[in-house]
């Protein structure tokens, strides 16, 4: 609420806007997402790379997909690693800024999935806010928490790959996340089903 | 912008018919409008009559099981794995689907929108006829595993194909009857009857049928005098007439007549009484379909001229036990026709490498062992045999076992295609160990019985259960008497018994099943060692002690017993039942996975069940007590 009132009067980039008029309708898609990232700390550190796969009619939509590399020059220098993984890599790469606004344009109103999906949205909401943006509006789900739902399950953290085998997902070589996005896209599916999700 | 994703599915896809025809980039292009479907297990993807679907399906990981259903009863008509495109119809047709696709564990299907792939199926000829092939395939057996891949499923709607797929359950009968009308007088009707030696006319009025005249009518009603034989033929036939769909089984004929008590069947396009007559179905013909079809299968064997013909009867005969064990015939049925089968195949096969190799320069016999010798194989499970030849002169020898080595080899050549792995303990007549002269065999057989575990502590006792499939009688005449005259020696009994003995429990102290621990079958039940072995073992140690000659099937060894040895009569009985009941679990198990059933899910078995193999496991210990006190078993030797 106090967010709010103090955001009144800002005046927003012009995808911010778009973005936040998508909001008027529910959203029957689900949007996967995956961050690399150099940790969890949102103050600290930084995002990698975003890859995110959108889930719609209970199918996985290939075609209907994002991923982004985005080349943290200045933090790379800051805490002296090597930058050669990053400019070696052939995808697409852009500045955060670029990276994030595309990003925001592709998730429109959907509901994000991931593991662990409250970590994705904090390095995001600081992204965001250092474009003068608000925080992201969309509802999540949290694969790990729907898991322990499933199953009554105590308290207790699942990586992701015990979740993958547990669900007997089959195996991609996961190197990307866009491949972590798929690979939890699948997941999703299984979980959804099982939950009756809809 | 790239996607990986699609680069990922693309790498996948480039490995199977017909998307290897493609080019990399149009398959990436193909990906990236793929949407990916998880099933869970038994989860239908479509069904018969579902209205077409916009997408075509490939099969990522897991299995799809395409069925359609005939007579209420589920017919397999193929199994998708991993690369297998199904859901064709949606290119060439327009009526609803016809089978019903379901998965059969979890799996990932990729949906592939036609209006996608449309454009690449005009423009490149290749994959056009192969989605036609596929769609319309014509292969007389869609198990085929040579056709892997390169066939698919939507091939129902051909009539030959419908035929074939419902072989053992469909009625071959009369399509083209006597048609007569209503106003024919019943002595010309009796005419056309007798020259086209139909034993029935059906009665036609605007093209539907009205009545039937039979043999039967003509007895009961003309020739007693009641009606003359001017009279019109509407006045006499039987009426209504009972009429049937076109795709009605042996089963069903069967009851409605009796329901109805008739002895013909008219069968119209729909099934009633108001549309077209397609044929009329007599008793002959459910006699016919009732007697002939294991027999058909002999006489295909024998017709057959290469493994994969030899493969596809014993693919149908896996059919035939599959819905003889789904109407529940007694086991030892399935088994008498089974090993039958069996037997031709393997005759077959030898005979198919004599043909090969030229005629052999000496007699001899090709013996069964093992399961295919006790004539109890149901399942593909591994071929045991061995290779006697008569004695020839010395000099002759080498050239003479050399050829049926070559022999031996070429024929288990042949059955591993027909789909029987060898023996992995090397049991088979190709191995030079186990292809001898007779006086060797019969030396073979009196060192195992006079000092058995002194050469080699692995004699095996599936030896013991030999029975002739090729060749000379007489050999297998001399080897039983060598058996028999050496059958009171207790040194042998001894090991055999300890051998039989020694077999790892079933149920654990607080008589719970003993699951295997570790390795691939992990949490299974292995039936096969744990279960059915002691009581083979067992039956064959008192059977041989007993001297009961020429039979070697466990069931009969223990009903033999149990006549000869009255005693223990009962617990022979009970062990006859016990091995019955047990070897059926495993042939369900099997069937259902498609392998020799040996590690049983019990998860997947009802309470009831288990609570039946449990019970089954009893009679075991009263055996064992039974060959302790009849041998004087050193239990530790």
């Amino acid at each position: 609420m106090l967010d709010w009132l103090k955001n009144i009067n800002r005046e927003y980039p012009g995808f911010w806007k778009q973005y936040l008029q998508k909001f008027e309708h529910r959203s029957k898609r689900f949007v996967i997402i995956s961050l690399e990232n150099s940790g969890q700390n949102p103050d600290k550190d930084v995002i990698f790379s975003i890859g995110a796969i959108a889930v719609t009619e209970n199918s996985v939509s290939i075609g209907d997909e994002f991923e982004v590399i985005i080349p943290q020059y200045k933090y790379l220098h800051d805490n002296d690693i090597s930058n050669e993984f990053i400019i070696e890599s052939k995808l697409e790469k852009q500045s955060e800024p670029e990276a994030i606004e595309a990003f925001i344009d592709y998730i429109g109103n959907a509901v994000l999935v991931g593991h662990r999906i409250h970590f994705d949205i904090d390095l995001i909401n600081m992204a965001l806010s250092k474009l003068q943006c608000g925080r992201l509006k969309n509802e999540a789900l949290d694969i790990e928490i729907m898991h322990r739902k499933l199953n009554d399950l105590p308290e207790k953290p699942f990586p992701l790959d015990e979740l993958l085998r547990h669900y007997k997902v089959p195996g991609t070589a996961r190197i990307s996340a866009a491949d972590d996005a798929y690979s939890n896209a699948l997941l999703f599916l299984k979980l959804k089903s099982k939950l009756g999700i809809n | 912008m790239r996607n990986s994703i699609a680069d990922r599915i693309a790498e996948f896809l480039k490995d199977f018919p017909p998307f290897n025809k493609l080019s990399f980039d149009d398959l990436v292009k193909i990906a990236s409008e793929i949407r990916v479907v998880s099933l869970e297990k038994n989860q239908t993807l479509f069904k018969t009559n579902d209205q077409l679907h916009s997408s075509f399906y490939v099969v990522a990981s897991g299995m799809v099981n395409l069925t359609v259903i005939a007579d209420a009863e589920e017919t397999l008509l193929h199994k998708c794995i991993p690369g297998d495109i199904f859901g064709l119809r949606p290119f060439f047709a327009r009526n609803n689907y016809m089978m019903t696709a379901k998965a059969r564990e979890e799996s990932l299907i990729y949906a592939i929108p036609i209006s996608i792939f449309r454009p690449y199926v005009a423009q490149n000829q290749e994959v056009l006829n192969f989605l036609l092939e596929s769609f319309a395939a014509t292969s007389r057996n869609p198990l085929d595993q040579d056709l892997r891949g390169n066939l698919v499923s939507d091939s129902i709607s051909l009539p030959e194909q419908k035929q074939e797929m419902q072989f053992f359950q469909s009625l071959n009968y009369n399509k083209n009857p006597l048609r007569v009308s209503s106003a024919q007088l019943t002595q010309e009707v009796a005419t056309l009857m007798t020259e086209n030696l139909f034993d029935s006319a059906i009665v036609v009025q605007n093209s539907f049928p009205v009545g039937i005249l039979t043999d039967s009518d003509l007895r009961s009603k003309i020739a007693t005098g009641r009606y003359p034989i001017s009279i019109a033929v509407d006045r006499v036939m039987s009426a209504p007439v009972i009429t049937v769909g076109e795709n009605i089984s042996l089963a069903e004929a069967q009851l409605l007549m009796l329901k109805n008590n008739v002895s013909h069947l008219c069968v119209t396009a729909d099934g009633t009484d108001r549309s077209e007559i397609k044929g009329v179905i007599s008793q002959h013909d459910l006699i016919v379909a009732q007697a002939s079809n294991p027999g058909v299968l002999v006489k295909e064997i024998k017709r057959s001229h290469s493994a994969k013909e030899l493969r596809q009867v014993r693919e149908k005969m896996g059919e035939i036990i599959r819905s003889s064990m789904s109407k529940n015939i007694p086991l030892t049925h399935i088994c008498n026709i089974a090993s039958e089968i069996n037997m031709a195949l393997i005759k077959r096969s030898v005979e198919l490498s004599i043909l090969d190799l030229g005629s052999p320069p000496a007699r001899f016999a090709w013996m069964s062992i093992g399961s295919q010798g006790r004539r109890e194989q149901l399942l593909y499970t591994d071929q045991d045999s061995f290779l006697v030849f008569e004695d020839v002169a010395p000099e002759k020898y080498r050239e003479v076992k050399d050829y049926f080595l070559k022999l031996a080899k070429r024929a288990v050549g042949v059955l591993e295609k027909i789909g029987y792995a060898p023996c992995p303990n090397g049991h088979v007549a190709g191995n030079p160990q186990w292809c001898h002269s007779l006086s060797d065999w019969t030396k073979q057989f009196e060192s195992w019985m006079n000092a058995p575990g002194e050469k080699s502590n692995q004699i095996s006792s599936i030896f013991f259960d030999f029975e002739i499939a090729f060749g000379e009688p007489k050999m297998e005449e001399i080897l039983l008497d060598a058996v028999f005259r050496n059958n009171r020696k207790n040194s042998f009994f001894d090991y055999l018994g300890n051998d039989a003995l020694r077999k790892p429990a079933a149920l654990s102290f607080f008589k719970k099943f003993q699951l295997e621990e570790e390795g691939e079958f992990r949490d299974k039940f292995d039936i096969k060692l744990r279960a059915i072995m002691p009581l083979i073992d067992g039956a064959r140690l008192i059977s041989i002690a007993q001297g009961i000659r020429g039979i070697t099937n466990t069931h009969m060894r223990f009903k033999q017993l149990a006549m000869s040895d009255t005693k223990h009569s009962e617990t022979y009985l009970s062990c006859a039942e016990a091995f019955l009941l047990l070897s059926k679990y495993r042939t369900l198990e099997g069937l259902k996975n498609d392998n020799d059933g040996r590690y049983v899910n019990l998860d997947e078995l009802s309470r009831t069940d288990r609570e039946k193999i449990k019970f089954a496991l009893e009679p075991m210990e009263e055996l064992h007590e039974v060959i302790k006190s009849k041998f004087r078993l050193t239990q530790f030797s």
